[in-house]
C-alpha cells in the first residue's frame, strides 16, 4: 500500500500546497527580496537599488526599533503569561459538571468571537478619561481621580495588554480544556480513593497531562502576539511618546505610511524570524512527542 | 458541611467571576447602542435612562449594514467551505504519510502562518489586480483560504490521526475507492474536527480586517468590518451606531457559538492532544 | 419574416444606440463622508447634466494615514482603475513628485486659481505647477463659551497667557470640578503637528527657516512654546487625558460643558450648535487662535483637493467632473448642507450664504491666514519624525527639550535633503 498510496496522497497536498504557494509563500519571498533594496515610494526617482544587508544594519542601529522590539517582548510576555493562567483557571471552571455548563462555555467564548476593530474600538470607549467606565468602576464619581490611561506612557501599554488578555483568554482556555477532557477519570477517582486533595490532585494528574496542551497555547499565542496590530492602531496610534509603538504598527508606518518599502519588509523579514525560532524552541522543549502524537 | 458548602461557593463565585469578565465590557459598550448621543459620553456614565433604538435604525437605514452582513456572509461562507474542502484532503494525506514528510510539511504550512499580514497584503494585492480580481469576491475568498488553511490542515491532521488506519483497509476490501473511504469512513468520525475547523475559519474570515479594506473599495462588495471601520467620518465617531453595528455583527457569531460549543470543545479535545 | 426582420433590426439599432452612447465611467475613490446624502444629490445632479458620463464611487476610511494607503497602493501600481480621488492638504508635494497625481495647469490656468483662496492653491502647486482642485478647506479656530466669558466681562482672550488668567477666573468662580480650561488635540498623530504648529508660529518660530531653508527647531521660539505646553497646558489647563485627544474626544469635552476654550477644525462649530449633541448649543463664539505676546495669530491649514490619476484613461471626463464638484453652486450646497467651508472666495459673498451661515464670514480672516505645513514630497516622513518629537515633548519627564530639538532637527534635515534630492 505504501508506494501507490503515497502517490494518492501527495496528489491530495497538491491544491493546497499551490495555494499557500501563491497566496503566502510567494509574497513572503517577494518581501525577502524588498527587504534587501532601498525603495521610498514617494520617490520614484531614486530608483529602488539593491542594497544588501543595510536595511537590517540600519535596523539594528535604529533606537526606535529597538524600543518597538521591547515593547513587543513586554506585551507578548505579559498576555501569554495571563492567559495562559487565565486560561487554566477557566478551563478548570468549565470542565467540571453543572447545570448551565454550555451557557457559561458560550458566555466565556464571547469576547473571542468578536471582531478585533470592534474590540479595539470598545476598549477605547471603556478606557476614555472623561467618560470611560473602567474608570468610574474604579474611582466612582470622584471625576477629578480619573486616569487617562491612554494617554500616561505608562498605562497605555498596560491598557492594551487588558484589552488583548480579555479577548484572547477564552482562546487558551478553549485549548486548555480539550487537553483536560481527554484526562481519564479513573486517575482522579483513583487518587480520590487514595485520600489525594484537590491541589495534590492538580499537582499530579492535570498539570502534567495539561503540559502539552499549555504549550500549543503558547506556540500559538506567541506567534499571534508578535504580530499584534490592530489594538495599538485603533487604541492609540502607537502613542503617546512611541510607548505603545509594537513592531508591527512600527512596521506599517515605515512601509505605507512613509513609504520606506524596503526597511518596511526588513522589519517583517526579523518578526518573522523571531517567531519562528521562538516556535522551533518550543517545539524542541516538548520534545517530538507532541509533533508525533500528531502527525 | 462547611467545607462543602465553602468549596460550593467558590465554585458560584467563580462561574460569576468568569462570566462578568467576560461579557460586561461587551454588554456595557452594546448598552450605548440603546441610548442618544448625549447619554453616550456623559459624565459620569450613565445607565439607561431612555430607550432608544434610532442608533440601530441609522445603522441599518443610513448606513446600510445589511448588506455587509450579506457579504460577510457570502465571503466568509465560501472561504470556510473552500478551506474545509482543501484542509480536509490535505490533512488526510499528512495523517497517512510516513512521519518525517509529515512532520516537515507540517512544519513548512505553520510557518506560512507566521508571517505578518501587512507584508503579505501588498503582494496580494497585486496579484488580485494582475487576475482582475480587485473588488470580487473570490478575491477576497482566496487570501482568506490561504490565511487559514495552516490552522484548518493542522486541526484535521491531529483528528485524522486518531482514526486507525484500519477502518480504511476495511473499507477498501469492500470495494471503496480511496476517496470514497475518506467521504464514507473517516469523515463522519471526525465530524467534531470538521466543526472545530470549520468555525475557527468562519470566524477568521468574518472577522479580518486589513486585506478586506484594501481589496474590497467597492462599497457594493465591502464586508462587515470594513463596514464598521467606515462609520468614522470625519472628526466625528458615531458610538452608538458603532455599538449598535457591533451587536449585529455579533450575534451570529455568538448564535453559532451557543448552537455548536459542545462540538467545538469536544472537537478540539478528542483531538487528543496527548502527552 | 418581415417581422423577424423588423425586431432583428430593432435590436440591432437599439445596440447601436447604446454602443454610440455609452457613459464613460469615472470612478471617484472617496472616504466616507459626514452627510453621504448631501454628496449622493450632488453626485445625480452631475449625471444628470452630463449624460455621457456615470460616476462609480468607491469608498476607503476617512482615516487620513488609512485612505491614503489605499489611494497609493493604486497609484504606485500604476492602475487606472481609479480617475478621480482627494488628497489631505499635505499631499499634493508628495503625489505631483511620485507621478501620480495628474498636472492640471493646462486645465485650471492661473486666473481660475484666483478665484480660490490662496493658502490652499499653494498647497496644490508644486514647482509652478498645479495638481489638484481644492475642495473644501479647513484652519484651526479657537472656540470659546461666550456666556462665561460674558459672565466674568472678559473678551476673547488674544493671548495664550491671557487665556490661562481668564480661564483661573472662571474655574474658580463657577465651582464646577470637571471644569478644563482648555480642550484640544495632543495624540500622537497628524493632528498633533497641527496643534504644536500653532504654538510655534504663534510664538515666531517654525520648523524651516524661510530665508536659509535649515531647519530651526531647536531655536528658542520652538523650545519655548513646546515647554509651554507641557508645562501649562498638559495636565493644567487641559485634562492630562488630552495626550490621546483627536478630535472627537477634545470636541466631547467642550460639548459637555467641560471646557472653556477649545480649539478645532471648522465642523465643529455645526456640532457644538445642534442642541441633540451638545449641552452648549447657542452659547459659544468663535474667532482666532491666541498668540504669544508680541506675536500674531496663526493657524494651521486643512482641508481636501480633488485629483486626477495620472493613469487615467478618462482625464476629460474626470476634469469636468472635479470642474462641478468645485464649482460655486456645489461649494454653495456643500456650505449649507454639509457645513463644509467653501475654497471659492465668491461663495462668501453669496447673499445667501452670508444670511444663513453667517459665521463662515467670521472664519474667513483665518481662512486667509492658515499657514500650510512643511511642502515636500516627503512630508509623511517628517510628519512622523515631527510626531515623535512633540509627543516626547509633550508628554515626557525629560526637562531639557533642546536636546531632543537638535537631534529632531537633525533627522528632518536629512529627510528634507532626501525630498531635495529629486527637484527637478
Amino acid at each position: 500500500m505504501i508506494h501507490r498510496g503515497q502517490n494518492f496522497y501527495l496528489t491530495l497536498l497538491v491544491p493546497v500546497i499551490l495555494v499557500l504557494l501563491f497566496f503566502i509563500a510567494g509574497p513572503i519571498g517577494h518581501s525577502f527580496f524588498l527587504s534587501f533594496h532601498r525603495i521610498i515610494i514617494g520617490l520614484p526617482q531614486l530608483k529602488t537599488p539593491f542594497v544588501g544587508l543595510e536595511n537590517y544594519q540600519e535596523l539594528l542601529n535604529d533606537p526606535v526599533a529597538w524600543h518597538s522590539f521591547w515593547i513587543t517582548v513586554v506585551f507578548v510576555g505579559t498576555t501569554t503569561f495571563f492567559e495562559l493562567l487565565i486560561g487554566i483557571l477557566l478551563a478548570l471552571l468549565i470542565h467540571h459538571r453543572f447545570p448551565g455548563r454550555g451557557a457559561l462555555r458560550a458566555c466565556v467564548l464571547i469576547p473571542w468571537a468578536i471582531p478585533t476593530v470592534v474590540s479595539a474600538q470598545m476598549w477605547r470607549f471603556l478606557f476614555n478619561d472623561a467618560y470611560g467606565v473602567v474608570n468610574y468602576a474604579v474611582f466612582g464619581t470622584e471625576i477629578t481621580n480619573y486616569i487617562p490611561w491612554l494617554a500616561l506612557p505608562s498605562t497605555a501599554l498596560l491598557s492594551i495588554i487588558v484589552a488583548d488578555i480579555w479577548k484572547t483568554s477564552s482562546f487558551a482556555a478553549l485549548l486548555i480544556l480539550a487537553g483536560l477532557q481527554v484526562i481519564p477519570e479513573e486517575l482522579y477517582q483513583a487518587a480520590r480513593v487514595d485520600g489525594a486533595v484537590a491541589w495534590q490532585r492538580f499537582c499530579h494528574i492535570t498539570w502534567p497531562l495539561i503540559r502539552p496542551a499549555l504549550l500549543v497555547a503558547l506556540l500559538f499565542r506567541t506567534i499571534d502576539a508578535f504580530r499584534v496590530f490592530d489594538l495599538a492602531f485603533v487604541m492609540t496610534q502607537g502613542g503617546p511618546a512611541d510607548a505603545t509603538n509594537v513592531l508591527q504598527l512600527y512596521g506599517y508606518k515605515k512601509m505605507f505610511v512613509e513609504g520606506w518599502m524596503g526597511y518596511g519588509s526588513a522589519i517583517s523579514v526579523c518578526i518573522f524570524i523571531i517567531v519562528l525560532v521562538l516556535a522551533i524552541t518550543y517545539v524542541r522543549m516538548v520534545g517530538q512527542r507532541l509533533l508525533e502524537a500528531r502527525v | 458541611m462547611m467545607k462543602k458548602l465553602v468549596k460550593k461557593l467558590l465554585f458560584v463565585a467563580g462561574i460569576l467571576l468568569a462570566a462578568g469578565f467576560s461579557l460586561t465590557p461587551f454588554l456595557w459598550f452594546v448598552l450605548s447602542a440603546f441610548k442618544n448621543q448625549a447619554q453616550i459620553t456623559a459624565i459620569p456614565p450613565q445607565w439607561l435612562s431612555s430607550f432608544s433604538m434610532d442608533s440601530f435604525y441609522s445603522a441599518v437605514a443610513r448606513y446600510g449594514i445589511i448588506h455587509y452582513l450579506l457579504n460577510s456572509a457570502i465571503v466568509a461562507g465560501s472561504a470556510t467551505m473552500v478551506t474545509i474542502s482543501l484542509g480536509t484532503l490535505a490533512g488526510y494525506a499528512l495523517a497517512r504519510l510516513p512521519r518525517q514528510w509529515g512532520q516537515i510539511i507540517l512544519m513548512g504550512i505553520l510557518a506560512c502562518a507566521m508571517f505578518p499580514q501587512i507584508s503579505i497584503a501588498g503582494p496580494i494585492w497585486r496579484f488580485l489586480r494582475f487576475m482582475g480580481w480587485l473588488n470580487t469576491y473570490q478575491g477576497l475568498v482566496l487570501p482568506y483560504v490561504a490565511l487559514t488553511l495552516p490552522l484548518a490542515v493542522w486541526i484535521l491532521a491531529l483528528f485524522f490521526r486518531e482514526i486507525p488506519e484500519e477502518l480504511e483497509a476495511s473499507a477498501l476490501v469492500d470495494g471503496c475507492t480511496r476517496l470514497g473511504s475518506l467521504m464514507r469512513v473517516i469523515l463522519p468520525l471526525s465530524a467534531p474536527g470538521l466543526f472545530t475547523a470549520a468555525i475557527l475559519t468562519f470566524i477568521y474570515a468574518w472577522n479580518e480586517f486589513f486585506l478586506a479594506l484594501l481589496i474590497m473599495t467597492d462599497p457594493a462588495r465591502q464586508t462587515m468590518p470594513v463596514g464598521i471601520a467606515l462609520f468614522q467620518g470625519e472628526h466625528t465617531i458615531p458610538w452608538g451606531e458603532i455599538a449598535a453595528a457591533s451587536f449585529i455583527t455579533t450575534a451570529p457569531l455568538i448564535l453559532m457559538v451557543l448552537l455548536f460549543q459542545r462540538r467545538i470543545v469536544t472537537g478540539l479535545s478528542a483531538g487528543a492532544i496527548k502527552g | 419574416m418581415i417581422i423577424v426582420f423588423g425586431i432583428a433590426g430593432f435590436i440591432f439599432l437599439g445596440v447601436k444606440f447604446t454602443w454610440a452612447e455609452e457613459p464613460t465611467r469615472v470612478v471617484f475613490l472617496t472616504w466616507k463622508p459626514n452627510q453621504p446624502e448631501v454628496w449622493d444629490t450632488v453626485i445625480q445632479d452631475f449625471q444628470q447634466k452630463h449624460q455621457d458620463i456615470r460616476i462609480k464611487v468607491q469608498v476607503g476610511p476617512h482615516s487620513s494615514t488609512e485612505y491614503h494607503a489605499i489611494v497609493a497602493q493604486r497609484l504606485k501600481n500604476k492602475d487606472a482603475s481609479v480617475d478621480v480621488f482627494f488628497m489631505d492638504v499635505i499631499w499634493p508635494p508628495e503625489f505631483a513628485n511620485a507621478g501620480w497625481a495628474l498636472n492640471l495647469t493646462s486645465r485650471f490656468p492661473v486666473q481660475e486659481q484666483n478665484k480660490f483662496l490662496p493658502g490652499p492653491i499653494t498647497a496644490n502647486t508644486y514647482h509652478g505647477k498645479i495638481y489638484g482642485v481644492p475642495c473644501y478647506l479647513g484652519a484651526g479656530l479657537f472656540y470659546y463659551r461666550k456666556d462665561l466669558l460674558k459672565k466674568y466681562h472678559f473678551k476673547p482672550p488674544e493671548s495664550w497667557e491671557e487665556m490661562l488668567t481668564q480661564g483661573q477666573v472662571i474655574i474658580q468662580g463657577e465651582d464646577n470640578p470637571g471644569l478644563y480650561i482648555y480642550s484640544a488635540q495632543f495624540k500622537q498623530y497628524e493632528g498633533l503637528v497641527c496643534d504644536m504648529m500653532e504654538f510655534i508660529w504663534s510664538n515666531g518660530g517654525a520648523v524651516v527657516d524661510h530665508k536659509t531653508g535649515k531647519v530651526i527647531l531647536d531655536e528658542p521660539a520652538v523650545v519655548n512654546a513646546l515647554t509651554f505646553v507641557r508645562d501649562r497646558i498638559i495636565g493644567k489647563a487641559a485634562p492630562r487625558g488630552a495626550i490621546n485627544y483627536e478630535e472627537p474626544e477634545s470636541l466631547d469635552i467642550f460639548i459637555q460643558g467641560k471646557a472653556v476654550f477649545h480649539r478645532n477644525w471648522p465642523y465643529a462649530w455645526a456640532v457644538a450648535n445642534d442642541p441633540k449633541k451638545s449641552k452648549v448649543a447657542s452659547k459659544i463664539g468663535v474667532g482666532a487662535l491666541p498668540a504669544f505676546s508680541g506675536h500674531s495669530s496663526a493657524s494651521t491649514l486643512g482641508g481636501w483637493q480633488f485629483g486626477i490619476n495620472r493613469y487615467s484613461r478618462h482625464p476629460e471626463e474626470a476634469w469636468r467632473f472635479i470642474q462641478f464638484m468645485t464649482s460655486h453652486e456645489t461649494q454653495k450646497i456643500f456650505a449649507l448642507k454639509a457645513s463644509l467651508a467653501p475654497t471659492r472666495r465668491s461663495v462668501y459673498q453669496d447673499p445667501e450664504i452670508q444670511k444663513k451661515r453667517a459665521h463662515l464670514k467670521a472664519f474667513l480672516p483665518a481662512f486667509e491666514k492658515a499657514r500650510p505645513r512643511p511642502l515636500s514630497p516627503v512630508y509623511p516622513m517628517i510628519s512622523q519624525e515631527l510626531q515623535r518629537f512633540f509627543s516626547q515633548a509633550i508628554v515626557g519627564r525629560k526637562s531639557d527639550l533642546s536636546e531632543m530639538a537638535t537631534a529632531a532637527s537633525m533627522k528632518i534635515e536629512k529627510l528634507f535633503k532626501l525630498g531635495a534630492m529629486v527637484q527637478k
